[in-house]
């Protein structure tokens, strides 16, 4: 675990010296006052401090085992967050063209499939009420717009 | 109008009957999401905002409300029956809770928070009417340089208070701040960080970010671990009796007053309160040993106390704009998206919006009450839903909030990234409220911050000579200067008392 918070971070003292050079391609200061790139530019700078700060107190602690297991996804458990993230990529990139109904149905069934549910019925039924129910709901009921899809499902 | 007169106006207008079906609907769903293992108040409110948007603005606010108390309740549910908090508040009722329905008392120790959380929620909301319109009018006195200096001091007392390391906590925060310079610049209208995306001019989504960091990243973790089994419970009676209601009493009164004080301090977080209350039974009971083997004082003592925190958390919102914990910060979040700022000018300009809503929660802890202890064997049977269709069913959610705002989806991909961000952060053990709290406050912070530098020609003496803001700039200098270097026999001590 030591080794993950060095990484993380690490990666924002990158992200803050990244928001330092951005800001001072604005003007920090203009005639009226501060300009658009100050507060940002402070900000910045002192989260790439405190992250120089915690990198030195966390690459002091050597209290603890170095678990980067416990980090990572790993075993059963983890296979279940990567399904899930995994999916949800899926789902994300082809709804603009499938719709929100495909999409859905699709994510639900291959989804709960994947997390252990093997009723054909139940696995049926909940897709469809996850998917056309749930647009039907939103869209007539609540007003709110959801994905058409270009093949217009 | 007196507070008296605006409060029986809201109340004309909270019962009328939108408005108790939309505190009825978010009572339901608040307890339903707050059973589902994992999810706190946080993630169930957050995920549930798609359901308001073509609501007015009351009517969200009140339906968010209620699924705030709502989920609060749920995750009482889930401490009892299968000895998993739902939210970090109810650790504390596991205790007794757990033990109270493995001696077959469930119906008792679930009656009994009902009644507590009742009790301390009403109490602590007459107290909010009394509290929250002086401390508004206090702070309309208050120019730019007191509210920048308000909003730090808030927001390192959230960060001071709550954070087990100081320097990640702080680190959080900055990085949150710096999330919220995304999109066009405030006062002068040009463009920051937006590298010529479209979708980034108008910063990164609120809605998107707190649902991929609670809700998505949640659920990740959730996915992980293995699933609790729920005992069986006996559910024959609802109610306590009469002398396990006398033995409460006490501790109902007591967990009102220490979790309503405990909720007007930003940062504190409800463990505290909740905890705190539990340990003053402990103290004041004469049979301690009773504690942890399920003494029925135990959870009325956290329930109420987490309950009145709970409401008592709302002054700090509506009177000076400060939210005061993550789910405060979400429903903060909820006020902008309908056009709402809170703060000081929502009682002057908003006075039936802000006190309807007040009334709501009066009405919304009377709902609770009524449809709770009833409804207990129902939750209970709820809490058997596969794992799969519960993690099916949020994400659905999830991914409706995050596009349905803007009909974007580049926001749902935003939910995705901070979802698997907040994932690694956790098992990282870095925390992310301070970082949504920052990104709700920075836009105001930044504002606040330059309108005080141009009116003093960018000289940072004019806070010098505004005592307010000084002595609010001094909070978090003390606060952060002495977490920093406190001794660490202080950390040994505070150490062996939880345990």
């Amino acid at each position: 675990m030591r080794r993950g918070r060095l990484i993380a971070t690490g990666a924002m003292l990158a992200f803050c010296l990244f928001a330092i050079w951005q800001s001072l391609l604005l003007p920090l200061m203009d005639r009226l006052g501060p300009g658009p790139g100050f507060f940002p530019f402070w900000l910045a700078l002192i989260g790439a401090l405190l992250a120089v700060a915690l990198l030195i107190t966390t690459f002091r602690d050597a209290t603890g085992p170095d678990d980067d297991m416990a980090v990572l996804p790993h075993g059963e458990g983890g296979r279940r967050s990567i399904v899930i993230v995994v999916f949800l990529m899926i789902a994300t990139a082809i709804m603009d063209v499938v719709g929100f109904r495909l999409t859905m149905l699709a994510f639900n069934a291959a989804l709960v499939v994947a997390l252990g549910e093997r009723r054909w019925w139940v696995i049926a039924l909940f897709a469809i009420a996850g998917s056309y129910g749930v647009y039907h709901v939103f869209t007539t009921w609540l007003d709110v717009l959801l994905p058409e899809g270009r093949l217009g499902f | 109008m007196d507070a008296l007169g605006h409060l029986l106006s809201g109340f004309a207008a909270a019962l009328s009957v939108h408005y108790l079906l939309y505190a009825f609907a978010g009572c339901m769903l608040g307890t339903l999401i707050g059973l589902l293992p994992g999810l706190g108040p946080a993630a169930g409110t957050a995920i549930l905002i798609p359901l308001t948007f073509s609501l007015d603005a009351t009517g969200a606010i009140i339906m968010l409300c209620a699924i705030y108390y709502g989920a609060m309740y749920g995750g009482t549910i889930t401490s009892v029956l299968i000895n998993v908090p739902g939210e970090a508040a109810s650790v504390v009722t596991c205790i007794d809770g757990h033990q109270m329905a493995r001696q077959g008392r469930a119906g008792s120790a679930l009656g009994i928070a009902a009644i507590g959380s009742f009790v301390g929620g009403t109490l602590a909301t007459v107290a909010l009417v009394v509290v929250a319109m002086p401390l508004a009018s206090l702070a309309l006195k208050f120019g730019p340089a007191e509210f920048f200096a308000l909003m730090v001091a808030g927001l390192c007392l959230v960060v001071g208070l709550a954070g087990k390391n100081i320097l990640a906590a702080l680190l959080m925060t900055v990085i949150g701040l710096l999330f919220a310079m995304i999109g066009v610049d405030p006062v002068r209208g040009a463009p920051r960080f937006t590298f010529g995306v479209e979708e980034l001019f108008d910063g990164i989504g609120f809605v998107p970010v707190v649902m991929g960091l609670f809700g998505v990243a949640e659920l990740l973790l959730a996915a992980e671990k293995r699933q609790a089994r729920m005992i069986d419970a006996e559910l024959k009676s609802w109610l306590p009796s009469r002398q396990e209601c006398r033995d409460s009493a006490g501790a109902i009164g007591r967990g009102t007053v220490v979790g309503f004080v405990l909720g007007l301090i930003p940062g504190v977080g409800a463990i505290v309160p909740t905890f705190m209350a539990y340990v003053l039974e402990k103290r004041l009971s004469k049979t301690p040993e009773r504690f942890g083997q399920g003494a029925i004082e135990g959870v009325a003592s956290a329930e109420t106390a987490n309950n009145a925190y709970a409401n008592a958390s709302m002054v700090p919102l509506l009177a000076l704009g400060i939210p005061s914990s993550p789910t405060i910060a979400v429903l903060m979040g909820a006020f902008i998206i309908n056009g709402i700022t809170p703060g000081p000018f929502l009682f002057a300009e908003q006075p039936k919006l802000v006190w309807t809503v007040i009334a709501s929660f009066f009405v919304g802890n009377v709902l609770l009450l009524i449809l709770n202890l009833p409804l207990v064997g129902l939750w209970a049977k709820l809490l058997k839903i596969p794992f799969s269709f519960m993690c099916a069913g949020v994400l659905i959610f999830c991914v409706i909030g995050a596009y349905g705002l803007k009909q974007s989806l580049f926001d749902v991909w935003v939910m995705l990234g901070f979802g698997i961000i907040g994932y690694l952060l956790r098992k990282l053990d870095f925390p992310v409220a301070p970082a949504i709290l920052a990104l709700i406050l920075g836009p105001m912070m930044e504002k606040s911050l330059r309108t005080t530098l141009e009116i003093s020609g960018g000289s940072f003496a004019i806070f010098l000579d505004r005592p307010v803001a000084l002595a609010l700039l001094a909070v978090p200098v003390i606060v952060v200067g002495f977490l920093l270097f406190k001794p660490r026999s202080l950390d040994k001590l505070r150490e062996s008392d939880v345990d």
